[in-house]
């Protein structure tokens, strides 16, 4: 018996999944038996600390990139052009955002994570192709770029949850649509950004979608934690 | 010419600037951006650093432009920061958008330009200090700090707008260093492990994810009341407790000190020796110690002649053939071996012997000892019964018959025998083989007894005799290396000269006097049962004849003197002279 349990438990550690942090768990199917499904609750902490890393890393390759690849001084805190996002219309304020709908705001969310998929694949090629840039930076490239990836997913299902208990409407766009109004200089625009640029976009546009899940989840889950 | 002119341009603008400076008149310095923080992200304020104002009243000025936008706006507020400050309000401000800020002097003779500065809204927020930060003592028994405080008023966490996460720090009055904590988000924490009658001072401050730290905020004071703790008394027990212990050990190992004595120290063994007397050896008598431990009878001294003896000394005489019955011979072998086996360094002579009594077999005859001893009062004769001689001789000479023969071949000087005395050799036809085996003779000499046979006779045959009792011939006896003698026992009704071998009962003695062709010489008889033996000057058998209880034998004596009566000497036709001029005495019958 004593051998069966360590066996199990052994069995047990192996299939454990230490990325569950960061990666969006599997939800369960609507209305499946015997699967627990997390609450809203839960899945808004999942997406929002996933964020929360995603920002991280960002700031750290941005940081990085200030310090090794030097770029000229009129260049730092600012960039010459707009990010490639600049045609997402995205609240610039805590009014603005709490005034913005429910289901526009995670409209938001979904688009910026969109806009983001190509251009992060594309700054991690970038990336190493860099002889500079340390193995770490591109590791860093590299998760970000899958967790935008995952992030996305992520939203989505919380999307999901949230039409499914109610608290939005069905107005919410699918993701293909939203893709599709996605303008197509932006793609090109993008691939015309140099890495600090795309950078310091993404900066900024992680810390939005940080900011905005935040917003969300405090408006939908009223918590003490807001 | 040229050089004059423009030597006396330049006194000239020295001199103007000279009169300028004397009165402090300049454009203003360069003006600097110290800080732009925002304490919600909501709003924001820059500060600016004047330079110098060169004199005259200075204005000053900031503008800004936004993200991708041409536009140049000047600050809205110059007052509600405080002076050389700008205030950006919450119709002003964006978030995630990058303001290009610079901040203008100018006054009546120019203006001056800072450098620009880019700020991002969301990377300069530094809020307020936490607010209402209470110290609340609980638990009078065991006290612990409960703080408690609030965000500052203007953060607003409530939306998820900002999030902010703390950190306090607590330290004793008299002391110097804060002990700081983490928070987290929340805005609880316990402080324990107080110390009695002191007073702490707690402060807390706040961050939010990306954003600067706040200051500290007040300090709060806080007296810890007088109270033992739980900890120490638990160690005032302990100690106690221990300390109890700790004497009932000792009186324990008190009490039993000698047993811990001899458990941490332990006596040294002495020795132990069987037999051994330690206080003996104390006492200084080592002799009679180590003579305790002398154990009677060991090592087992063996008589090494004995060992070493496995063979008797055979002479071959080719005249003679022997015959063995290996059957009987083995059974009389195996009956004799159960006794001890002393025949040990005889040598010739003894063997001789030896051989002479297996051919006879001399068997126990309950019935002739007494005889035997009966003799003693006669003992110059060797009785014989001669009832048990018929079936003695043949059961004795039925296995040994060649022996006897050989032996009276092999005679030496030792050994006279009287040819004109005829000899019997029984025989038995039986057992009569003409085979001469040289392994026979080993087994006798393990077969021989010591024990005086009681009675024997010789049987002697010669290889021509093959049939019981056939007459006897004379025998001639060559000379021969034969080493053994015997003597004549007694003469029976047939007129057959019995022979017995000399020293019987004394083969030790005879053993130590005779080696080799060992024999002695006999001086006289002394009394009835002793016989001197004169000690041989050339340096032969020397025995000391003592008493012999067995039959006596006949001492010659060179000085004349009787024969004892007793002696019955057989008709003797002459005294056979042994070459070496020794009388046999065996040549002197003694029945």
């Amino acid at each position: 018996c004593v051998l069966h349990c360590w066996s199990l438990f052994v069995l047990l550690l192996m299939c454990l999944d230490l990325h569950t942090l960061v990666e969006s768990a599997p939800i369960c199917a609507h209305g499946h038996t015997g699967c627990h499904s997390p609450t809203l609750s839960d899945l808004f902490d999942r997406v929002i600390q996933h964020s929360a890393r995603m920002h991280g890393l960002s700031s750290d390759l941005h940081s990085d990139f200030e310090q090794y690849f030097l770029p000229s001084r009129n260049q730092i805190g600012r960039i010459n052009r707009k990010c490639h996002t600049a045609y997402i219309l995205t609240p610039n304020g805590k009014e603005n955002a709490q005034r913005l709908a429910r289901e526009e705001l995670t409209e938001v969310i979904l688009k910026l994570l969109a806009a983001w998929r190509d251009p992060l694949s594309q700054f991690h090629r970038s990336m190493a192709r860099h002889e500079d840039f340390t193995s770490i930076s591109g590791n860093k490239a590299l998760e970000m770029s899958d967790m935008v990836h995952q992030l996305k997913n992520g939203v989505e299902k919380v999307a999901e949850k949230m039409q499914l208990l109610g608290m939005i409407s069905n107005s919410l766009m699918s993701l293909s649509s939203t893709e599709a109004l996605a303008p197509h200089s932006a793609s090109s625009e993008a691939r015309s950004m140099s890495d600090y640029e795309l950078l310091y976009c993404f900066r900024r546009d992680s810390n939005k979608v940080q900011n905005y899940l935040k917003i969300l989840k405090c408006r939908i889950v009223a918590e003490h934690g807001c | 010419m040229m050089s004059r002119d423009s030597g006396a341009s330049l006194i000239l603008s020295l001199l103007i600037s000279a009169v300028l400076d004397s009165d402090g008149l300049s454009p203003p310095g360069k003006p600097r951006l110290t800080s732009c923080r925002s304490p919600e992200k909501e709003t924001f304020t820059c500060w600016w650093e004047p330079g110098s104002d060169g004199g005259l009243p200075t204005n000053y000025s900031l503008f800004y432009r936004k993200e991708n936008s041409d536009t140049v706006y000047e600050c809205p507020d110059y007052h509600t920061a405080g002076r050389n400050s700008c205030f950006f309000s919450k119709n002003d401000t964006s978030i995630w958008v990058n303001y290009n800020i610079t901040v203008v002097a100018t006054n009546a003779l120019g203006s001056n330009f800072s450098d620009p500065v880019d700020v991002d809204v969301v990377y300069i927020v530094q809020p307020h200090t936490p607010e209402n930060l209470t110290v609340v003592l609980e638990d009078e028994d065991n006290p612990f700090l409960v703080v408690r405080w609030e965000p500052p008023r203007m953060a607003d966490t409530r939306s998820g707008w900002i999030t902010l996460i703390y950190q306090l720090r607590v330290k004793l009055e008299k002391e110097e260093e804060w002990e700081e904590h983490f928070a987290g988000q929340q805005k609880q924490f316990n402080i324990f492990s107080l110390h009695s009658g002191e007073v702490y001072m707690v402060q807390v401050r706040c961050k939010p994810d990306h954003g600067f730290w706040s200051e500290w905020s007040a300090t709060t004071y806080v007296k810890v009341p007088d109270y033992i703790s739980r900890e120490r008394s638990i160690w005032i027990l302990i100690a106690v407790f221990s300390t109890f212990i700790f004497f009932v050990f000792i009186w324990t190992m008190h009490i039993n000190r000698n047993s811990v004595k001899h458990f941490l120290l332990p006596p040294v063994p002495g020795p132990k020796i069987k037999g051994f007397d330690t206080q003996l050896l104390k006492s200084g008598k080592s002799e009679a110690v180590f003579s305790a431990l002398v154990i009677q009878g060991y090592p087992p001294t063996s008589y090494y002649d004995d060992l070493l003896v496995e063979y008797l000394e055979v002479y071959d005489n080719k005249e003679q053939v022997l015959m063995l019955d290996r059957k009987d011979l083995q059974e009389s072998l195996f009956k004799s071996k159960s006794s001890s086996d002393t025949d040990s360094g005889r040598g010739s002579c003894d063997s001789h012997t030896l051989l002479m009594e297996k051919c006879v077999e001399p068997k126990e005859d309950q019935t002739m000892m007494p005889q035997v001893k009966d003799s003693e009062a006669s003992r110059d004769l060797v009785m014989k019964n001669d009832s048990n001689t018929p079936e003695s001789t043949n059961v004795k000479t039925k296995t040994w018959p060649t022996i006897c023969s050989s032996y009276h071949y092999d005679q030496n000087p030792c050994y006279h025998s009287i040819p004109e005395m005829p000899r019997q050799c029984h025989i038995s036809s039986n057992h009569f083989a003409s085979t001469h085996q040289q392994d026979y003779w080993e087994s006798p000499a393990d077969i021989y007894h010591k024990k005086p046979p009681s009675g024997y006779r010789y049987a002697q045959a010669y290889s021509e005799f093959n049939i019981k009792g056939i007459a006897l011939k004379e025998a001639t006896f060559p000379a021969s290396k034969s080493l053994e003698y015997v003597e004549v026992q007694h003469v029976n009704q047939e007129n057959t000269l019995i022979l017995k071998p000399i020293g019987q009962e004394g083969p030790d003695l005879f053993h130590a006097a005779c080696t080799g062709h060992d024999y002695s010489r006999v001086n006289r008889v002394v009394s009835d049962n002793v016989f001197l033996l004169q000690r041989d000057t050339s340096g032969q058998c020397h025995s000391d004849c003592q008493e012999r209880e067995a039959p006596v034998r006949s001492c010659t004596q060179q000085q004349p003197g009787k024969p004892a009566d007793h002696l019955q000497v057989p008709r003797v036709q002459e005294t056979h002279l042994a070459p070496n001029g020794y009388v046999d005495t065996a040549t002197m019958l003694s029945y």
